[in-house]
């Protein structure tokens, strides 16, 4: 046991390293080269440690106000959206469980573009587009949850059908909204192909609290989760409360969905591999992976945002489509692997 | 003597709207005592299971855990007195034994899996006496089903609990590790003073472990009493349809059982006939059908009339009320169920009084929910209506729905 808290412990620094290493490498590459001397002289200069270096007032400007928030915003939402993908997962009781995957990410972007559409994205304080996100995400995991469970159990068929017949209705009805949606097209448009980029300080404020809470509720339903995986039945014979378990956890992994979706718009697969490949580490308790999860998320999406910019530069690859080529491959594999595990059962 | 730990008191449960899966069942289970649940498939073990593990809230009865009713409490204050052993649990993901076993810690834990002092040693003590220490590390879905079986005991023992129930905890085991887990189930009844309920399927094995059996058959209990006293010949005749000679061990003096082959009484048709008697006037009926091979049901009947006797003798799943009295609601609900479930309900040709004419309005009813009626009229309604002429009122209604016979003879034929 000593020997496994070691190994833990080394696991986390590990991931910690690497998210350090992606946020350097993410600040230097780009558009433009930017040297890490000058990245440090800079910070220096903010700080009123030293003098104003001579770089570029551009590289200033590309530094602070580009990059820097960009690269903050895709740490949150990669922590966003892996905790949310891990709640789902102990919810579902199923590793292909993902925000993207059973539709409630789509959910949160109906419930994001009817407010654009309705003109009702400054209300609540300019949260207004997040509270929808959060509904609409909040309204789809309950509903594919309903669907997916047949008794006792959540099938992988099941899930994965039903978060595509949601998908598929949620599609359509985004389609129809927008050819309502007049001159808002162009900013629906904007809000959809989304990504990271241009979205400057003011959405790392509404998202960061909202996720920072997300993280320590799911702290609160790690334990119950593992037990929930014995199953519905067990868990309420070792003393769990199913039901509230259910609800909150629900809860929980929409308000990150929602929140994350609503300044970020879709982005798949992070919320699928990200635990998935960590309950092959640190195996699969909840309370070892909640932390190493938090790390990871925003490593894998920072880093992949940099193959996005690089990939054809000047050009930038839509962050999106980035993780599902990582991840579509991925997840094909998962469903095989799933099967092989079926056919060995039966 | 003190109060038992665990008391079901006249318990009837069921699921939706299924007739229900126990009825009116009372039992206890006193502290260091061992009791043997037994009974065919579909007798009722399971749902009564539940209903004392807090799974499953009964239609009516009490259940009390310590004094405790489980169902006006939390699930974590319930998991502190009673701990379930269930067949087989596998995890969604791959757990360790010993990560599954402190899992039966989590009543004493807060949410973040904290707070619990001793949960290390109540953990190592637990495996230590199921003897599953070197599985620790182990992935659970990796255990054959027999290791698993035991972890999952050790997560219940894990729990504390003064109660403890265990459903078929034997399936997944080979007949040394049988062995090994009941008489640790012994021990910690005798020496942690734990109340054991078990269901078994294996009458033998029940009879040497357990000081009590109780038997259930169509959701009633049959028998109640030490194994030497219950487990005879002509009970396993009744409640399985088995020949089988009961022997005695010359060394413990417990029975156990010797099965004839080939001698199995013939396999009722499944189909469920409900008869309306009275008066003794469905007791012939009821044996004619059961011997056909129906599943035959009764009710509502009153005490200590013929029909009941008969009823109560060849154990049949029915409805009763106090000697002329009249049919409560609850009886009427219960009714109701029987006859919705029922393929054909025969009505008999009984004097009706007040006490029994809410019978006609069961029938009327379950004949507009598209039950089949067969309305025996042996004996005209007018000669044997004893309400003023409400009963003929109804009769007729009845008669509007339902097949009406002049003879027993032409309502078995009518059956089909």
């Amino acid at each position: 046991m000593k020997l496994g808290r070691r190994r833990y412990r080394r696991v986390l620094v590990a991931l910690a390293l690497l998210l350090i290493v992606s946020i350097f490498v993410a600040v230097a590459v780009g558009a433009v080269w930017i040297p890490p001397t000058s990245t440090a002289r800079l910070f220096a200069w903010k700080l009123g440690l030293a003098g104003r270096p001579p770089v570029p007032r551009s590289t200033e400007v590309i530094l602070f106000q580009l990059r820097l928030p960009r690269i903050l915003l895709a740490g949150v939402v990669g922590m966003g959206l892996a905790t949310a993908g891990l709640l789902f997962q102990g919810l579902f009781r199923n590793p292909l469980a993902d925000p993207a995957i059973i539709g409630v990410s789509s959910g949160a972007a109906l419930g994001a573009i009817v407010v654009i559409v309705l003109g009702g994205a400054a209300a609540f304080g300019g949260l207004g587009v997040t509270a929808a996100a959060f509904a609409g995400a909040t309204a789809t995991a309950f509903g594919v949850y309903r669907l997916a469970r047949v008794g006792p159990t959540v099938n992988v068929a099941t899930l994965l059908l039903a978060g595509i017949a949601v998908a598929a209705m949620i599609s359509a009805v985004m389609s129809s909204v927008m050819a309502f949606s007049g001159e808002q097209i162009r900013s629906i448009y904007f809000w959809l192909l989304g990504g990271l980029g241009a979205r400057g300080w003011d959405s790392l404020q509404i998202v960061t609290p909202i996720v920072a809470i997300g993280l320590l509720a799911a702290v609160l339903l790690a334990h119950d989760l593992n037990v929930l995986s014995l199953g519905e039945e067990r868990a309420a014979q070792l003393g769990v409360d199913v039901a509230r378990t259910k609800r909150r956890s629900i809860a929980v992994g929409a308000l990150l969905a929602g929140a994350v979706v609503s300044v970020s718009g879709v982005i798949g697969f992070v919320g699928l591999m990200t635990p998935h490949v960590l309950r092959l580490v640190v195996g699969p308790d909840h309370r070892k992976l909640l932390p190493a999860v938090a790390i990871a998320g925003p490593a894998f999406l920072i880093s992949a945002d940099v193959l996005a910019r690089v990939v054809i530069s000047p050009e930038e690859l839509p962050i999106g489509a980035v993780t599902a080529l990582l991840g579509a491959p991925f997840f094909l594999y998962l469903l095989r692997r799933e099967r092989g595990k079926a056919e060995s059962h039966a | 003597m003190p109060e038992a730990r665990l008391i079901l008191d006249d318990i009837t449960a069921g699921y939706g709207l299924r007739p229900p899966a126990v009825l009116g069942v009372s039992l206890q289970v006193s502290a260091g005592e061992v009791v043997g649940l037994v009974g065919p498939n579909g007798s009722g073990k399971s749902s009564l299971l539940k209903v004392a593990s807090r799974a499953l809230r009964p239609r009516s009865g009490s259940v009390r855990l310590q004094g405790f009713d489980p169902y006006s409490i939390g699930a974590k204050d319930a998991a502190h007195l009673v701990a379930v052993v269930p067949q087989d649990v596998v995890p969604a993901f791959s757990f360790t034994s010993l990560e599954m076993v402190m899992m039966g810690r989590t009543p004493y834990m807060n949410g973040w899996g904290g707070g619990d002092p001793q949960g290390w040693e109540r953990t190592r003590s637990a495996m230590a006496a199921v003897e599953v220490q070197h599985l620790a590390d182990r992935p659970v879905d990796e255990l054959s089903g027999g290791e698993r079986q035991r972890v999952v005991l050790a997560q219940a023992l894990a729990q504390d609990a003064p109660v403890l129930l265990l459903d078929e905890p034997t399936t997944h085991l080979d007949i040394r590790h049988v062995v090994e887990l009941l008489s640790l189930v012994r021990g910690l009844a005798e020496s942690e003073g734990k109340a054991v309920l078990a269901v078994m399927h294996d009458l033998t094995l029940a009879a040497a472990l357990c000081d009590r059996m109780v038997v259930l058959h169509r959701g009633q209990v049959l028998a109640d009493g030490r194994p030497e006293d219950v487990l005879t010949s002509s009970l396993l005749k009744t409640v399985y349809g088995v020949e089988a000679e009961i022997e005695r061990s010359r060394a413990t003096g417990k029975p156990a059982l010797v099965l004839g082959l080939a001698t199995a009484a013939p396999m009722p048709l499944g189909k469920r006939a409900h008869v309306i008697g009275g008066a003794g006037r469905g007791s012939v009926l009821m044996r004619r059908l059961a011997e056909l091979g129906y599943e035959v049901t009764a009710g509502v009947l009153h005490g200590s009339d013929t029909d009941e006797e008969v009823a109560s003798r060849m154990n049949l799943l029915r409805v009763s009320v106090p000697p002329f009295s009249g049919i409560d609601d609850a009886a009427a609900r219960e009714c109701a169920a029987l006859l919705a479930a029922a393929d054909v309900v025969f009505i008999c040709d009984a004097p009706i009084g007040p006490a029994n004419i809410r019978n006609l309005e069961l029938a009327i009813q379950a004949g507009r929910g598209g039950t089949r009626l067969i309305a025996i009229e042996e004996s005209p309604i007018d000669e044997r209506d004893f309400t003023g002429g409400r009963a003929s009122e109804l009769w007729n209604e009845l008669r509007t729905n339902a097949t009406v016979v002049s003879s027993y003879e032409e309502a078995l034929l009518g059956a089909g």
